[in-house]
């Protein structure tokens, strides 16, 4: 068998064809399957924002129950039992029928020791308002 | 080297982009469909990977560098669409690329887009044997007609690593076809 050369002998071709018009149409058919550049960033930016919109949306809710909460949490409740005492003061005096004898009656010797205490009156306002008072007299008598 | 440059930025330029990627379509059809028609042999499968070559040349625009040729950047790209083709139809089929391109060879025969004879089919058969490195050197030299310089840039081996590839693999096709 003679040797077999490949360069001795004549070019073999591939064999390979392709149909008919193949490639008239080819080029169509590829640029049909392109991504349109500009439908492609449009709907980026879309998806993009629409993702940015509902962070704001979230973060918007937040701070708003963030800041009303405190708000509303106080209107439900600054109602709540704690009354201050000037308040409860002027109800007391304004709405009850305890008279300065029945108030009289109900303190104790230790109460008015206590309240001395508490007020530390100087000698000298006491003399002050005595001598004011017109009735001294009633008071020395008894 | 300066046309290339400014027909890159055409091709990069949302105005121009259209029209620059039709000519690049024009330009490089025709020898990337016989490229990738020598890896995967029948007409439909190269009509695929050929259609997914341009997308994917389209959508990686932005990322050519100009560091390679753009010639040469498509090539690659070509012959890397072909060959992970060919893999994962072989995986589908579950047989291995040997077997799978063994196939295809028998069906070159009775394929309408084929036009050849015994040498022809002898020649693929011998092709088929080679290891898939000196398989891409011989066809992308011998059918293609690629310079050395040209398959150096697509493959990024050296011209003298490619030399020896492509008498390597003459020998063995020669051997071959002798005995067979």
């Amino acid at each position: 068998m003679k040797t077999f050369k490949l360069n001795n002998e004549p070019k073999i071709k591939s064999g390979f064809k392709t149909p008919e018009n193949y490639f008239d149409t080819f080029s169509a058919k590829v640029m049909q399957q392109l991504p349109k550049e500009e439908a492609k960033k449009e709907s980026r930016i879309i998806s993009l924002f629409s993702k940015r919109k509902s962070w704001i949306y979230a973060a918007a809710a937040v701070l708003v129950l963030a800041l009303t909460l405190p708000v509303a949490y106080n209107n439900f409740y600054s109602s709540s039992p704690e009354i201050d005492e000037a308040t409860l003061e002027n109800y007391i005096s304004y709405n009850t029928s305890i008279s300065d004898a029945d108030l009289v009656n109900l303190l104790d010797e230790k109460d008015i020791q206590n309240m001395d205490i508490g007020m530390n009156i100087e000698n000298i306002t006491i003399e002050n308002e005595l001598s004011a008072n017109k009735n001294l007299e009633n008071y020395l008598s008894n | 080297m300066r046309e290339e440059k400014e027909f890159i930025q055409e091709l990069l330029n949302p105005k121009t982009q259209n029209l620059a990627f039709e000519r690049l379509l024009k330009e490089f059809q025709r020898p990337l469909y016989n490229h990738i028609r020598t890896i995967v042999l029948n007409h439909d499968d190269t009509d695929d990977v050929l259609q997914n070559t341009f997308v994917k040349v389209f959508q990686n625009l932005n990322k050519f560098k100009g560091e390679s040729k753009l010639f040469s950047w498509i090539y690659r790209i070509a012959t890397n669409e072909a060959l992970t083709f060919l893999n994962q139809k072989a995986k589908k089929s579950g047989i291995s690329s040997e077997t799978l391109q063994s196939k295809a060879i028998d069906n070159l025969k009775a394929d309408v887009y084929f036009d050849g004879n015994e040498i022809q089919i002898k020649l693929q058969k011998a092709i088929a044997l080679l290891p898939e490195k000196q398989q891409l050197v011989f066809k992308m030299k011998y059918f293609e007609e690629l310079k050395y310089e040209e398959i150096s840039e697509i493959l990024g081996t050296s011209v003298g690593a490619l030399k020896a590839s492509y008498h390597h693999a003459v020998k063995k096709i020669e051997a071959f076809v002798k005995t067979n």
